[in-house]
């Protein structure tokens, strides 16, 4: 079974580490310390960690700490980063306000 | 919902090439760009570029963008500026945001040119004001005319390190450092020996620790690494400095690619799989410049090129023959950019010990930015044994494509050959007149011409010079060589530009004759700094 | 920081007319269009918000209108994105505290 989808592998304990209170995720200021505690918890792919952490959920979503954050956590797992299947990228791709997603303009001068 | 038979995503120089070449075959191209200012990173390109005369050498990134632009108006390009392309859906299909409001467009071909952003290095103190992407200090200074601070550590020696190391110090701002965590430098020795002979230190196998300061940078804490990167405790040094810059690489910015249902792989980031001209594997949809993976302009406006000619064929405005022609003509041109010891294909690669021809490799340029004297004097561009009257001292040493010291000569004394990424070499018999064409050509500034005046016991050593104030006839100072140590007196003999050689400025010193090997940066007054 | 008036390769840099803006109640000049973020680095201001959780100081960081640390509340409007955002004549520019502004009787707050 692949490596990242047998979640009965063991990935070792948790150590903490001396930078574990640097932030990574500069918009929700998470720190590498807790994206690390998120994968020894059972967060295993990066849109779990996404999720329970909002690491990339803040303004810039993750243009600045993707990937920072994919390389953590592929660390984390023992794994390299390209084998992570990264978080879905939706529409909007930048922040937008509803009252703008809404407004449908028809024709552009 | 308007329809147009090319949408492009992105103005920078992959867009708008693609745009060009799209609308120039007849097509309907409508280019979007989130940026109130078109051209990507190309404007903020102050320095003159490398490779031929067909791909634009020795003209200044900022001008080649400026004419890519006039090329779109003609073209009938239709350009939106602060157009966010939200989200890009089936059928060609992409919604935009202008303004407060949203709008569907259409494209029966679609070009993804995203680009690429910059990557990141955490580290203590690394969220403070004044630390900001080396991007960012070049969109301040050369777009908006502010130093983006006082004295600047620059964290990473790749290409865009080195350059917007110079541009810092064009722009007034003084750079302490360059490091690297890497054991040599990453980009090209010309830009390195450029900061090199004005007294810019390297420290190559360090990295930053930390960034001082409460509200802002006051100072920065760099440390040697071991093998595997890791900070070696008791080698911390501390830099003044109010400003860190990090130039650690970049990634693309393939999410549009991704939200198409591309087929994605692995290339220094996610990007989409495509085939010869850049079609992913969803037809009609096209990818081109750095999010197709990172290289720099020069090869961005030739990929735009290759897929607007592909669109175009694929919408029946380029007869295949046609196209075919076309296509492998610009893929050749790419192809001279892929060459040499910097190409894709030695990324990363730190076991190269000779040049193509077989000269040994300078360790002192790979390792802090300068050649030894010995060094120089071994490369074909030194012209050993030629030392009667005025000659050109060509200091290039690596394989990089790039010719236009061998253009700027109409008396044939530089010869570069076919391959533009054979080292330049001083012809035998070269009849030099000391026009100087050459050392304004030069976009690595590695050209001199030196004059050893031996009744005289003097010698005279022109430079390029692109910084404020210039020196003036007459101006006393100090000469400093390639390791931005003084080295001797100095007196100016003469500064002279001309218009064509677009701010370089040929200043010629007086150094003892002894020196004229040696000296290679002028400044005024006694060079303390 | 200064603004570079004389560039070696650059022609001078077209700015509009000289305007009058708002920093946290303080008269303030810059340039009409140009970036407000521009116009704050040139009269040596660098903290721009102060982050919600930690309180931490932030300021330009991609200079591009990416990665939203420059924001700051502008003519009461939270979340505005100083370095691609361009400065009008009369504009209230306020350090953001949090999502918020910060309050003009509060002195400068250090961690």
């Amino acid at each position: 079974m692949s490596r990242l989808l047998d979640r009965n592998r063991e990935i070792g304990a948790f150590v903490p580490q001396q930078d574990d209170d640097l932030i990574i995720c500069r918009c929700e200021e998470i720190t590498k310390g807790e994206i690390r505690r998120a994968v020894h918890e059972g967060m295993w792919t990066l849109t779990e960690v996404k999720r329970f952490l909002r690491a990339g959920m803040g303004l810039c979503q993750g243009q600045t700490c993707g990937r920072l954050v994919k390389g953590i956590v592929a660390k984390e797992l023992g794994v390299r980063p390209s084998e992570l299947e990264d978080t879905t990228a939706r529409c909007p791709t930048r922040p937008v306000e509803m009252q703008v997603f809404g407004n449908e303009v028809h024709g552009h001068e | 919902m308007k329809r147009y038979e090319l949408i492009v995503i992105g103005a920078g120089p992959a867009g708008l090439s693609a745009a060009v070449e799209a609308a120039n075959a007849g097509m309907s191209v409508a280019v979007f760009d989130e940026n109130a200012r078109p051209g990507g990173q190309l404007f903020k390109q102050i320095h003159k570029f490398f490779g031929s005369k067909e791909h634009q050498a020795k003209i200044r990134g900022f001008r080649i963008g400026q004419q890519l632009l006039k090329q779109a108006e003609e073209a009938g390009v239709e350009v939106h500026l602060n157009s966010v392309v939200m989200g890009i859906f089936d059928l060609g299909e992409i919604t935009v945001q202008h303004g407060d409001g949203v709008c569907h467009y259409k494209g029966d071909s679609i070009l993804i040119a995203t680009g690429a952003c910059e990557n990141m290095v955490p580290f203590d103190g690394w969220t403070l004001p004044g630390v900001m992407g080396a991007g960012a200090a070049q969109t301040m200074m050369n777009l908006h005319g502010v130093q983006p601070g006082s004295r600047v550590l620059m964290v990473g020696s790749g290409n865009v390190g080195l350059v917007v190391s110079f541009q810092l110090l064009q722009g007034g701002v003084e750079v302490a450092a360059v490091i690297d965590a890497a054991p040599q430098i990453g980009g090209y020795g010309v830009h390195a020996a450029k900061l090199a002979r004005i007294g810019v230190p390297f420290y190559l196998s360090h990295t930053i620790v930390k960034a001082e300061g409460t509200d802002h940078v006051t100072g920065a804490v760099i440390a040697q690494v071991d093998e595997s990167f890791r900070p070696i405790a008791g080698t911390e040094k501390h830099l003044d400095v109010d400003t860190v810059c990090i130039a650690v690489g970049l990634s693309p910015m393939s999410q549009l690619a991704r939200m198409a249902g591309c087929e994605m792989t692995e290339k220094g980031g996610a990007v989409p799989v495509v085939d010869e001209y850049g079609q992913t594997s969803i037809p009609g949809l096209f990818v081109a410049g750095d999010v197709g993976g990172i290289e720099e302009a020069s090869s961005a406006m030739i990929g735009g090129r290759i897929a607007g000619a592909a669109a175009a064929r694929r919408s029946g405005y380029l007869p295949e023959e046609e196209f075919r022609e076309k296509a492998s003509a610009l893929k050749a041109s790419l192809g001279q950019l892929h060459e040499g010891m910097f190409s894709p294909k030695n990324k990363g690669r730190r076991d190269l010990t000779v040049t193509d021809e077989g000269y040994l490799l300078s360790k002192t340029l790979l390792h802090h930015g300068y050649l030894s004297e010995e060094e120089v004097a071994g490369f074909p561009g030194a012209a050993p044994g030629k030392s009667a009257g005025i000659h050109p001292v060509i200091e290039c040493t690596q394989n990089i494509p790039c010719n236009p010291c061998q253009d700027a000569c109409r008396f044939g004394c530089i010869r570069v050959g076919d391959h533009m990424t054979a080292l330049p070499a001083v012809a035998e018999n070269a009849r030099c007149v000391g026009c100087g064409m050459c050392v304004a050509s030069c976009p690595g500034q590695a050209i001199f011409l030196v004059n050893d005046e031996e009744e005289a016991g003097t010698a005279t050593v022109t430079l390029p010079y692109e910084f404020l104030p210039v020196p003036e006839k007459g101006a006393k100072g100090v000469a400093l060589g390639r390791d931005g140590r003084v080295v001797c007196p100095a007196e100016v003999v003469e500064a002279k530009t001309a218009g064509f050689m677009d701010g370089t400025v040929l200043l010629t010193m007086r150094v003892p004759l002894e020196m004229s090997m040696k000296a290679r940066f002028f400044k005024t007054g006694e060079g303390t700094k | 920081m200064m603004r570079i008036q004389k560039h070696p390769i650059l022609d001078r840099i077209q700015k509009g007319r000289q305007v009058t803006f708002s920093l946290d109640g303080k008269p303030m000049q810059g340039y009409e269009g140009e970036p407000i973020a521009a116009a704050l680095l040139a009269a040596g201001v660098r903290v721009h918000r102060y982050t919600t959780k930690a309180r931490q100081p932030r300021g330009i960081f991609c200079a591009i209108g990416r990665c939203t640390d420059c924001v700051m509340v502008v003519d009461g409007k939270p979340n505005v994105r100083t370095c691609v955002t361009p400065l009008k004549e009369g504009m209230r520019v306020q350090t953001q505290v949090g999502i918020s502004a910060k309050k003009e009787s509060d002195d400068h707050e250090t961690i």
